[in-house]
């Protein structure tokens, strides 16, 4: 009784992921196995032809290009975000919060904006090319935009915070005396750091790849954008099918085989964190 | 203390149901001084011309703004009785009628009708001009900058065939929607649009891959941006966006290429449960009135079909060939008809084409 009690909390927001995130899922789910008419609209008419085409061999590379750019787009935040979260977690309260702002602070301005941010700092007229021409270093601007490593920049940018948080709460959670114990065992800093706090932050790791490798997989804006649509990714793929396509069953497809992929990432990620009690769902 | 607060939780909550029940019976009372129109947002039919029509009538305007067809189409499907009127795009009044969603227009009650350009009259997709009514018309072609292509040592482009010589590597931009670039290839084979045919079919797939090389960007929304900023030459787009880039950028020329280009009607339809409907006749026929439609070409920036307004367009929109359109011009374009006959396949070869 007291427990129930104390769950009651838990209905609305139980209801609220039931009406707002459940149903829309099963619609979904439901709507992958329908089929449409010559015009376009959809047919209550079971088939499996969606999924049949899912795994047609130019849409599997679809998905691998999807998972080369969430899995480098995860490395590139990890090697940027540790030392940001190791040295913020470090640092004395007042420069600590300071710091957290700052990480925190791209928030507050649309993403898209930020993307369009970008385009003007990237540009073949843009800020970069301009300085560098003006002051000699090249004589011809340097083409950044429009490939596949600008598009890697912009997911990276984009969802590095999450990596930095999630690693941050790991490192602070970390208990100081065993790193006094390592120092006074006669450990370096070196050794210190891989024996003992980068053992202990990989649930913090874990948790920042899941939270960075599933949104970049859907992240189709900035490849709109900083891609200039040069190559296709599950995201762009999905609203192509949806928008001009006129295919929801076909998008469907795509969506439901996009949410196993990210189950399978987080079913990875909760065998990592399985001993420990610092991951994301505990 | 736990009881009072759930009270107040239960007051709160009743309060705001009744509110809400109170509120939405008034609109509904209401509805018969409303008109509920649904298009693009933008100011694509201007707020001016609106509140100028409101001011005259008394007739309150609410102007939902979607950002696709499809998207009109499913809030239509779904709710037929909330809407009045909508601008969609050529193709989507053949579907709408088809299924059997459009209101069959009573020409009795437009008087102002007559001002439309027969041009536009018995097109594909309205055959007898019973659903629908030509509002904004576009065409894409090609935006060259003519010096930057003779700097890279290329033939002047006249056509889509043109954009395939080896000079321009790296340096075209594209409307990113595989139908409309079948399209391009199609056309500059000679073929038409959304052709079925296998063996031309397999003809243009290899010829669009020849493209590539020469391809620095796709986009849909901007882009006239490659050109104004100098960092493509050529750019095949829709005809606001080149009169933009033109604005932009005085040496920027359109071309009309020679092998034909595509036309969009974005057309007036009426929803066969509209529930006012003689305030959306009367705002249609406002709007068909030849200075409120210059006004509207002139603010929106598109071709209009209403020929008496031609007299109230001002200079420049007149001497501007890419608004002002020739007739030799428009009898070089067609429409993309069938699209979902060709699409899954168009769209399997334009995948291919972007993985190369």
């Amino acid at each position: 009784m007291q427990t129930f009690k104390r769950n009651i909390l838990a209905v609305p927001i139980l209801v609220w992921i039931g009406l707002l995130v459940g149903i829309p899922l099963v619609f979904v789910f439901v709507l992958s196995f329908l089929s449409r008419d010559s015009l376009g609209n959809i047919i209550v008419q079971f088939t499996l032809e969606n999924y049949q085409r899912v795994v047609d061999p130019i849409y599997l590379r679809v998905f691998l290009n999807s998972l080369l750019l969430a899995l480098l787009t995860a490395l590139v935040t990890l090697v940027i975000g540790y030392p940001v979260a190791y040295i913020t977690a470090n640092l004395e309260p007042k420069k600590r919060a300071f710091s957290i702002g700052l990480i925190m602070l791209p928030f507050w301005i649309s993403s898209l904006l930020r993307t369009y941010g970008w385009m003007i700092l990237l540009g073949n007229a843009g800020i970069i090319n301009n300085v560098l021409l003006a002051i000699g270093v090249i004589d011809r601007p340097v083409p950044m935009m429009y490939k596949f490593s600008t598009t890697l920049i912009g997911t990276a940018y984009m969802l590095v915070p999450f990596m930095i948080v999630a690693i941050f709460n790991s490192v602070d959670k970390l208990d100081r005396s065993l790193l006094e114990a390592s120092y006074d065992l006669g450990a370096s800093k070196r050794q210190t750091f891989f024996n003992i706090t980068l053992p202990l932050t990989i649930p913090g790791i874990a948790g920042g790849f899941t939270l960075v490798f599933i949104p970049a997989l859907g992240l189709f804006y900035v490849s709109d954008l900083l891609g200039g649509g040069n190559t296709i990714f599950l995201g762009n793929l999905i609203n192509t099918q949806v928008t001009r396509g006129r295919n929801r069953p076909l998008a469907a497809a795509f969506s439901i085989a996009m949410i196993i992929v990210a189950l399978l990432v987080i079913s990875l990620y909760s065998k990592v964190a399985k001993d420990d009690r610092e991951g994301l769902f505990q | 203390m736990r009881t009072q607060r759930f009270r107040l939780i239960v007051g709160i909550l009743v309060v705001t149901i009744a509110l809400g029940v109170i509120l939405s019976t008034n609109q509904v009372v209401e509805a018969a001084g409303e008109v509920n129109l649904m298009t693009w947002g933008g100011d694509f039919i201007p707020r001016a011309i609106i509140s100028e029509f409101e001011q005259e009538t008394g007739i309150k305007v609410n102007y939902k703004e979607v950002t696709s067809n499809e998207d009109m189409q499913s809030l239509l499907e779904a709710s037929p009785g909330q809407y009045d009127l909508a601008v969609v795009t050529d193709y989507m009044v053949d579907i709408l009628r088809q299924n059997d969603m459009l209101a069959v227009l009573d020409k009795d009650q437009l008087p102002n009708y007559a001002n439309i350009n027969p041009v536009y009259h018995g097109a594909y997709y309205d055959p007898d001009d019973q659903y629908s009514i030509p509002y904004a018309i576009s065409i894409s072609f090609l935006l060259v900058n003519p010096g930057a292509v003779e700097a890279l040592g290329a033939d002047p482009i006249t056509s889509y065939h043109d954009l395939w010589q080896e000079e321009l590597a790296n340096n075209v931009v594209l409307i990113d929607w595989s139908v409309e670039i079948m399209g391009l290839v199609l056309k500059s084979l000679g073929y038409e649009y959304n052709e079925t045919d296998p063996a031309k079919v397999a003809e243009a797939r290899e010829k669009l891959f020849a493209l590539k090389p020469n391809i620095m960007r796709f986009e849909t929304n901007t882009p006239e941006d490659s050109l104004v900023n100098g960092e493509a030459v050529a750019g095949f787009m829709y005809s606001n966006q080149a009169v933009k880039g033109v604005q932009s950028r005085p040496e920027l020329a359109p071309v009309f290429p020679t092998e034909g280009m595509p036309i969009y009607i974005d057309s007036w339809v009426m929803s066969k449960d509209a529930p006012n409907k003689d305030g959306a006749y009367q705002f249609l026929n406002f709007i068909m009135r030849p200075e409120i439609a210059a006004r509207i070409a002139d603010l929106t920036k598109f071709t209009s079909p209403n020929k008496a307004a031609e007299e109230y367009l001002p200079e420049d929109f007149k001497n501007n060939p890419m608004l002002n359109l020739a007739d030799e011009v428009v009898e070089n374009t067609s429409f993309y008809i069938g699209v979902d006959r060709v699409m899954d396949e168009y769209e399997h070869i334009y995948l291919e084409f972007k993985l190369r």
